[in-house]
């Protein structure tokens, strides 16, 4: 177990590596003009300009040269000082973030994480609750509701289900707003005595004592969560309820309630616990998802996650940020991908002795 | 298990219906906002355009919802419309527009000021008594020492130009060339910390000896190298902004020495430490900038005259419409950036109508058309920027636009629009009241000569080209393009009218203004001779940029924003800088516009402006190399209870100084 562990984070880098130089590779394909236009939003008014991002930023420079100094930086030849370099921490900077790349990660990532934490429970207990149900009233009229709920679910694009709860609940009644914070909480967090123990908002909240902060965030974080819950419930269900399904045929239920026991514990201690199997994976995948920020959400309900931030970068072809993103996203996904095979080892013995 | 996973989400969003119960704002209970159609219409008198009913949720804070953000907040830098609102609001100029006229100015952080005889030497008179937000104070050295870092600061990516060019001359354009006058330097970083030390020295020391503070009489003095019409427009931009000297220097600028600028020129914005941060005399102060969300804004009590009547402004930034939109509808927003596309939605918000006159050059007195709704509606201010078609005269070998490259009717020469008829006729078969119906929604004007409404050079009959498709046919009939001496249309050997031609035209992928301007023009053109055919390409931005840089679009729509409200900043980038180099414009007609526009700049009388700019104007006429389309007029809201807006077209954003809600 440990060995197989290690040898999967051993890969890490090299993984990480192989990515960047796709991406490199890529964005060899483009002249320097056009590597230069990465820089600029519309012609510029001054035609010199250009030849000015491409002297400043050494974009004819060939391939290997500009990938090393990505690498490594570079050193003022007067002062000595290294400037950027991924390994030394400088992912560069961000031009659509208005500063240092791995400074807009550090900022952004710990709202995603504030997200996922309390998107996991209703996201994906309670889908997993409802598949069950689904299961085990087969056919009943909650099996044929959930059905047809997962249907509309799956269907229904992110972006206009999130716009049509924003004008619900907050155009028209002003009970969940968008965004992270009101003006008067965050004027609290900005504030000396507010201590960033975790720089996660709500623990931060709580361990500072605010309750009004703790409740204010988790007011906004509302919708989003539940537009996020909606879209997950569909497919949830649908996995649960058909794994739960085919468990419930096996020959040992059958078995178990032969023997006589009750049938809540043959649902429950017997049946569901291996029903979840595939669904491990699937909840894995979802959170790994969450981590990665997830895009539309965030920007319909202007959440600063990673994923409304990278969204930004992207189609304002912001390279360097963009780059930045998916050599983080990368790692966040080798590294969540990993912890979830583990899990899944752990609670399938079959795997974990094969 | 199954009872604590039950608890635990129950739980969590219990918690979330709770939290909508929690206080909104901890602080006194606000005045609600006015109900958007319960209320029965009441009384409202015609005079009053503003009922009292309309009231703000907090009226001491006022919140905007963009989609940009700065680049960087120093003035020296900045050349782009986010940054320069928040130093607009910040830091202060020596002079400043008078209200809402783009041409008029006001004391600001100078009380007065003269004017040589000859035009040359500007003596500004420093306002006492005026503290920078961090303490510092007000001092004739300071200013003198920002027009002096600005110009050293150099670089193509900013305004400096605007500055170098009447404090060195004509055509410099960036502190460089003092150094290296072949032009070798520009932007280059390394390469000026290399140049020879008595070359650079003295560069800096004409800076200095140009811009001189005097302690004694509380004077700066400003001496340039020619007389300069636009100059007092040029410093009421955010690049004359006033910054603290010694503030700078702590902060990491430079320190003032000519033996050191060198290492501070052409500085990008993330490596500038005046990006993030703001220190100047205005009526704000920078509270904080949360980089990709908000910036705040908190007003300076200790502010040279009667502090602002808003105590905050937040400017959040909100990518999404329907996310800004919501915010509209539910108050937490005072003004939101719309989208033209999107003003239909808006539009059935308005109660109010404010129409702008051409001839008195401000906003008639607001009238109201319902006395429910919410919002009201400026209309019809010309706006400062637009697109135009520029035609390519030498098209580059390497263009893959020109179909076969040869006048076989499978493509054009590269020459094609070197002769005059074809560049007219092309004028004469661009139709724009479409143009100006489906882009604008008829909210629009069609530009006769290059300069904006109110400027000197600006002549509202002067002759200009219309749609007129038998105008466009005879143009091509009377063109040339075989050089044979005979025009196309009486030619037996075949030219242009007989054989046809083919091309592309391009527009940036994205951007559906050019889109429809390109093909409007192409279907006209098309339908004029069957053996006409242009096909409009819609390229990545990359390889958009790329193509017009190389000069291989046989022509290209693209866009000015002035910025200065002054001729000589049309007139140059159009005719002698940088559009007409895209275009490569013959050097004999390029000498032609020069002379003009130099004997333009030097002149300070604005009528005699005028006569020199109607010549131009009439040489530009007749040879049409740009055809010029139209200005939009604006379409801008406000919520009735916001009082004191200023609408210069030439502030970058709001100018939150006079603003107040109730």
């Amino acid at each position: 177990m440990i060995t197989y562990i290690i040898r999967r984070l051993l890969l890490v880098p090299f993984l990480l590596f192989g990515v960047t130089v796709l991406i490199f590779a890529m964005l060899q394909l483009l002249t320097p003009v056009e590597r230069a236009s990465l820089y600029t939003r519309d012609l510029p008014k001054n035609e010199k300009a250009l030849e000015g991002f491409i002297k400043i930023y050494g974009l004819d420079r060939p391939l290997y040269e500009q990938y090393w100094r990505w690498l490594v930086g570079v050193r003022d030849p007067q002062t000595g000082e290294r400037r950027g370099g991924i390994l030394f921490g400088d992912f560069g900077w961000s031009r659509t973030g208005s500063q240092p790349v791995a400074q807009l990660i550090a900022q952004r990532f710990p709202n995603t994480v504030d997200l996922t934490l309390w998107a996991v429970a209703p996201v994906i207990l309670v889908g997993i609750w409802l598949g069950v149900q689904a299961a085990v009233h087969h056919n009943g009229w909650i099996d044929q509701a959930g059905r047809i709920f997962s249907i509309i679910g799956t269907s229904f694009p992110t972006f206009v289900f999130g716009l049509l709860v924003l004008m619900a609940f907050y155009a028209k009644l002003g009970w969940f707003p968008p965004g992270r914070v009101s003006d008067w909480a965050n004027a609290v967090i900005n504030s000396p005595s507010f201590h960033p123990y975790t720089r996660l908002l709500t623990i931060d909240a709580l361990l500072n004592g605010r309750l009004d902060v703790f409740l204010d965030a988790l007011r906004h974080m509302f919708l989003p969560i539940l537009t996020l819950s909606y879209i997950n419930w569909a497919t949830f269900l649908r996995v649960t309820r058909s794994s739960m399904l085919e468990t419930l045929r096996q020959e040992y239920v059958t078995t178990a309630r032969a023997k006589g026991l009750p049938e809540r514990d043959v649902i429950y201690k017997h049946a569901r616990p291996n029903a979840m199997i595939p669904v491990v994976t699937l909840a894995g995948f979802s959170v790994v998802g969450l981590l990665g920020g997830v895009v539309i959400t965030e920007t319909v309900f202007n959440y600063p996650g990673i994923g409304s931030a990278a969204a930004a970068a992207a189609s304002q072809l912001d390279v360097v940020t963009t780059l930045g993103f998916a050599l983080f996203n990368g790692f966040i996904l080798i590294v969540a991908n990993l912890v979830v095979d583990v899990l899944y080892a752990y609670i399938d013995p079959r795997v974990r002795l094969s | 298990m199954r009872k604590i996973f039950f608890i635990l989400s129950t739980l969590v969003v219990l918690s979330m219906i709770l939290s909508a119960c929690a206080p909104q704002t901890p602080t006194a209970a606000p005045v609600t906002q006015a109900p958007a159609t319960q209320a029965p219409a009441t009384e409202a008198p015609t005079q009053e355009p503003t009922p009292a009913g309309f009231k703000s949720k907090d009226p001491t804070t006022l919140v905007v919802a963009v989609f940009g953000e700065p680049e960087t907040l120093d003035p020296a830098l900045a050349y782009e419309t986010a940054g320069g609102e928040i130093i607009q609001n910040v830091y202060e100029p020596l002079i400043f527009y008078k209200g809402d006229q783009p041409g008029e100015f006001v004391p600001m952080l100078a009380e007065s000021w003269t004017i040589s005889e000859d035009g040359t030497t500007y003596t500004f008179k420093i306002r006492k008594g005026v503290k920078f937000h961090e303490g510092g104070d007000l001092t004739p050295e300071d200013v003198a020492y920002t027009f002096q870092r600005g110009l050293l600061f150099g670089g193509t990516a900013g305004p400096q130009w605007l500055l170098a060019e009447p404090f060195f001359g004509t055509g410099i354009d960036d502190i460089s060339l003092l150094v290296d006058p072949e032009g070798n330097l520009y932007d280059d970083r390394e390469g000026i910390k290399a140049a020879d030390p008595e070359k650079l020295k003295a560069a800096c020391q004409k800076v200095k000896d140009a811009i001189v503070a005097d302690n004694d009489n509380w004077t700066v003095t400003m001496k340039l190298a020619q007389p300069w019409g636009p100059f007092l427009a040029t410093i009421a931009q955010t690049w004359g902004s006033v910054m603290d000297k010694e503030w700078v220097i702590e902060h990491g600028g430079w320190d003032g020495s000519c033996d050191t600028w060198q290492n501070y020129y052409a500085i990008p914005s993330e490596e500038d430490p005046f990006t993030p941060i703001a220190n100047g005399t205005g009526p704000f102060k920078l509270d904080h900038w949360t980089q990709g969300q908000e910036i705040v804004l908190v007003r300076n009590e200790n502010y040279w005259r009667e502090p602002a009547k808003l105590q905050r402004v937040v400017i959040k930034k909100v990518d999404e419409w329907g996310t800004r939109f919501a915010m509209l509808q539910a108050g937490d927003a005072d003004f939101v950036a719309v989208p033209p596309e999107n003003r239909p939605q808006v539009d059935e918000m308005v109660g109010e109508r404010c129409e702008f006159d051409l001839q008195a050059n401000t906003y008639k007195p607001c009238v109201e058309t319902d006395p429910n709704k919410p919002l009201r509606l400026y209309v019809g201010q010309p706006g400062v920027t637009r697109t135009d078609i520029f035609l390519n005269f030498n098209i580059a070998e390497t263009s893959n636009y020109v179909g076969s490259g040869k006048l076989d009717g499978n493509g054009i020469p590269r020459d094609f629009f070197s002769d005059v008829h074809i560049r007219k006729a092309f004028a004469y078969c661009f139709d724009w009241d479409t143009y100006i119906e489906d882009v604008f929604r008829g909210e629009a004007v069609q530009s006769p000569v290059i300069p904006l409404v109110g400027m000197p050079g600006y002549e509202p009959d002067a002759p200009k080209y219309s749609f007129d498709k038998a105008k466009c046919e005879q143009e091509f009939k009377l063109a040339d393009l075989d050089k044979d001496g005979i025009p196309a249309g009486e030619d037996p050997e075949g030219d242009v009218w007989t054989t046809g031609f083919r091309l592309q035209a391009l527009y940036n992928q994205g951007n559906t203004t050019r889109q429809t301007i390109s093909e409007i023009l192409a279907s006209n053109i098309n339908s004029v001779n069957d053996k006409f055919i242009i096909e409009t390409v819609g390229l990545p931005w990359p390889a958009f940029l790329r193509t017009i840089r190389n000069k291989e679009a046989p022509y290209f729509v693209s866009g000015w924003q002035e910025d200065i409200h002054d001729p000589h900043n049309w007139y140059v980038p159009y005719l002698i800088g940088t559009y007409a180099g895209r275009q490569n414009l013959p050097s004999d007609l390029k000498a032609q516009f020069k002379e003009l526009i130099n004997k333009g700049v030097a002149e300070t009388d604005p009528a005699k402006r005028h006569e020199i700019y109607k010549q131009l104007n009439a040489l530009f006429y007749e040879n049409v190399p740009t055809i010029l389309l139209a200005v939009a007029t604006s379409h801008a809201y406000e919520p009735r209870y916001v009082e004191g807006v200023i609408r210069n077209p030439l502030f970058p954003g709001f100018y939150y100084y006079t603003i107040s809600k109730k």
